[in-house]
């Protein structure tokens, strides 16, 4: 049986109703979302509200579509040919799927970090302000400023600030990931994707990553995928278990992990399979 | 024995001796070349020849030994010689005689078995001139000014002719070349006013006031000159030649008087230097068997840096295309196959379509449209160095688009994901992040596209090389890149020296020292582009994941 960690960050005190969310708690309303690659649908029917300024972790076994349903939200699946979607992701009531919507833009809304760390060839400072150059800023002083104060969200800043302009080759790799993570902060997003964050890493880095996502949720809305059922416990608010492209249970994680309703749920978190 | 071919040593002692074939032939022909060019540098000691031949005539031959080879004795028995019989061959030496105003060839065979005596005198001179190759002989006597002086007066005589000659070739390239370029440009002026019919009696005056102004400073740099001439020819030399003859050679024809004899190793290394200098700084002579080969050098050197610029944006532009933006779809598997097959095309055909479309076709046009007042004398529709270099870009498209692509797509996705992520477009993305990321793989696209132009002589015969060009495609008259002139280019140049000058014996070792030019040209151009492409790849190096 999974030990779960009480939860000591409860500041929004009363429990958000995951059914029954006003539109200002509300970061993300996915509706009716099917997925399909090439002939195969990899989504099915997902309906699902993400409350805002929280952290809502996707659980699943290998293949379920967390990961696919995550990519959705800042439309990474666009890159992959022969990728059909139908159904609807609201951002601020509006469907990100619309024709006329600038995918720059939204990705500038809602930021993403991979699986494996992916830092530029550059310095560590070219890697965190990217982003800004990228949306016009050349400002020094706007630029170290926004350096500093991502990297000390990433809670990296005590680690490289004295060697901002080497290359961020150079760093570990939970180095690389929380730097990955400011890159991803510095442009201030709304919404934050974790794309299994930590799988790649050593225990301690990813405790720190941990940690830091708990900071996080403080500032943006915060959704991550997760393969490890004790991070998801130890990190989220909210968790949603997926099986096979559908979404068989979301509600808030101590009930998830508790006193699961669904068979299926219960079967995955208790070990049966996965 | 099955076991040892289990081994795999076998194939890598198979593969060891791949490698060292390649080395070696390699490194035997950079030591053959460089051999037999350096040598031409070397200051020869010059031989006297007592002969006699077999009907008792006695002669006296002066020169530097060029070659021995061995030949059966059975080709000279038409000349009736007084030979050993038990000796199947006969050895005889090639001599550079020179004296090229007394004997029709100032290269002779002599049969070592003629020679009675053998030395180097001490007193013997090598004197390179201007016309007429080296001269061998004995200086009889210096005059200057008419009255015979000593001979240790001839090196401070030397140099002030030499510095005379300076003097007539800025005079004559700088200042004269100038007016005459000027004076081109008012006819062209002219000329276009009147195809347009806008030349009016104003115009006209201000033209002819212009070209007035010109002719009379072209009358007094004419004269200085003419007054130069004269100051050259001042003093003489009076040389004897190997049959006794006595020669005046005037001062202003000389270039060097060497005593190659009373010269030690030292003294030798310092000319053998110089001679080098002269020979990658100087203009040549004599139909290019003598003097320099900068104009080559400076021609090779600036087709392939035109080449480079026109053929990187090109075929990395291209590349992008067929890598990012084609779909992937038969056409662009269809587009990627031609553009390999182009490697394939002889490079001939590529001087034939240079020649048919770009000189023609598309120099032609230009003319029409933009120099009609020089018409019928084409400008960009003749053979130049813009049309070789173009030319050449064509032909080594492929090998950067190739090695490009290749570049691409060794990219992780998730350095494009990273950047997508970021909220970068494609185009941002591709100019931030995956072209610097690629920059190694284009710079090795580059280094074979340099390596390839830079060798590539057949194409440029038909678009742009010639023989000897008067002016350099670089000046001092606006607008300075003369990019409608045809130029020089080492490799035409060791075909012709080899092949097509007059005189193939004396231009033997003139091949090899340009060869071996050539290849020091092109592999340090390659080693510039390697070093950069080392310093990006350090600098853009993945983390192996």
């Amino acid at each position: 049986m999974i030990s779960v960690s009480p939860k000591t960050i409860l500041d929004s005190t009363t429990k958000i109703d995951l059914n029954n969310m006003s539109a200002e708690q509300k970061a993300l309303d996915i509706k009716n979302l099917d997925l399909y690659y090439g002939d195969k649908q990899a989504l099915q029917d997902i309906t699902m509200s993400i409350p805002k300024g929280q952290v809502t972790a996707f659980i699943g076994p290998s293949g379920c579509g967390k990961s696919t349903l995550l990519r959705c939200i800042n439309r990474m699946n666009d890159l992959v040919d022969h990728c059909r979607i139908e159904g609807e992701i609201n951002l601020h009531g509006e469907n990100i799927y619309n024709k006329h919507v600038d995918v720059a833009a939204l990705r500038r809304k809602v930021g993403m970090v991979f699986q494996r760390p992916n830092p530029f060839p550059k310095s560590i400072y070219e890697n965190v302000v990217y982003g800004l150059r990228i949306m016009g800023e050349n400002n020094r002083r706007v630029l170290d400023e926004a350096v500093e104060t991502a990297l000390k969200s990433a809670a990296l800043w005590n680690e490289v600030k004295d060697r901002l302009h080497d290359s961020a080759l150079g760093l570990s790799g939970g180095q690389q990931q929380r730097l990955v993570i400011a890159r991803a902060i510095a442009i201030k997003p709304e919404v934050l994707l974790l794309d299994e964050p930590t799988s790649a890493l050593d225990p301690i880095s990813t405790l720190t990553i941990e940690e830091l996502i708990n900071d996080l949720k403080k500032q943006f809305t915060v959704v991550i995928v997760t393969h490890n059922m004790q991070q998801a416990a130890r990190v989220s608010d909210q968790t949603a278990f997926m099986y096979m492209g559908e979404l068989i249970e979301y509600s808030d994680t101590n009930t998830l992990f508790t006193t699961p309703v669904k068979k299926k749920t219960e079967d995955y978190i208790t070990g049966r399979y996965g | 024995m099955n076991k040892w071919f289990k081994s795999g040593s076998p194939w890598i002692w198979l593969s060891a001796g791949g490698v060292s074939l390649s080395l070696i032939s390699v490194l035997g022909l950079l030591w053959l070349i460089a051999s037999r060019g350096l040598s031409y540098f070397w200051p020869a000691q010059v031989h006297q020849f007592e002969l006699m031949d077999n009907q008792g005539n006695a002669s006296t031959v002066i020169g530097e030994i060029y070659d021995r080879e061995s030949i059966p004795s059975q080709q000279l028995v038409h000349l009736n010689l007084d030979l050993d019989p038990s000796e199947e061959t006969v050895e005889r030496l090639l001599i550079k005689t020179g004296n090229r105003e007394l004997v029709s060839l100032d290269f002779r065979w002599i049969l070592v078995p003629e020679i009675t005596q053998q030395s180097t005198p001490e007193k013997l001179v090598v004197v390179e001139r201007r016309t007429n190759g080296n001269f061998y002989g004995f200086i009889e006597a210096v005059i200057q000014d008419g009255k015979s002086v000593s001979i240790d007066t001839l090196p401070s005589l030397l140099t002030r002719v030499l510095e005379l000659q300076d003097k007539i070739e800025t005079l004559q390239k700088v200042e004269i070349g100038a007016i005459n370029y000027q004076l081109e440009r008012l006819r062209l002026r002219e000329r276009k006013h009147k195809l347009q019919e806008t030349l009016t009696l104003d115009r006209a005056q201000d033209i002819a006031n212009e070209v007035a102004i010109l002719q009379a400073k072209y009358q007094v740099l004419e004269k200085r000159l003419l007054a130069l001439r004269d100051e050259t020819a001042r003093d003489q030399i009076k040389l004897r030649a190997m049959d006794d003859q006595i020669v005046t050679v005037s001062f202003a024809d000389i270039l060097k008087v060497t005593n190659n004899n009373q010269m030690n190793s030292f003294e030798k290394l310092m000319m053998f230097f110089s001679q080098i200098a002269v020979f990658v700084s100087d203009d040549p002579r004599e139909a290019n068997t003598e003097g320099g080969v900068f104009p080559a050098i400076f021609g090779t050197v600036l087709m392939v840096l035109l080449m480079t610029v026109i053929v990187s944006p090109m075929g990395v532009i291209a590349a992008i295309y067929l890598h990012e933006y084609a779909g992937n779809n038969a056409l662009t598997k269809l587009l990627r196959i031609a553009v390999i097959n182009l490697a394939g095309v002889p490079s001939i055909v590529y001087g034939v379509f240079g020649l048919g479309f770009f000189v023609y076709m598309v120099g032609g046009s230009l003319d029409q449209i933009f120099y009609p007042e020089t018409l019928p004398s084409p400008t960009f529709g003749t053979p130049g160095v813009m049309w070789s270099a173009i030319t050449l870009a064509i032909l080594t498209l492929p090998v950067v688009i190739v090695s490009t692509e290749e570049g691409l797509s060794r990219i992780p996705a998730a350095m494009r994901h990273g950047s997508l992520a970021l909220g970068a477009t494609k185009v941002e993305t591709l100019w931030r992040i995956i072209l610097p990321i690629a920059s190694p793989a284009i710079m090795t696209g580059i280094i074979l596209a340099i390596a390839r132009a830079a060798g590539e002589v057949a194409p440029l015969m038909l678009v742009g090389v010639v023989k000897m060009a008067p002016n350099l495609p670089l000046d001092g008259n606006f607008p300075f890149l003369h990019l409608d002139r045809k130029f020089m280019h080492l490799g035409f140049h060791i075909y012709d020296v080899g092949f097509q000058s007059p005189n193939v014996e004396a231009a033997r070792p003139l091949v090899y020292a340009t060869a071996l030019l050539l290849v020091t040209i092109i592999i340090s151009l390659n080693m510039t582009a390697v070093s950069i492409r080392n310093k990006l790849r350090e600098k853009y190096r993945m983390l192996e994941h």
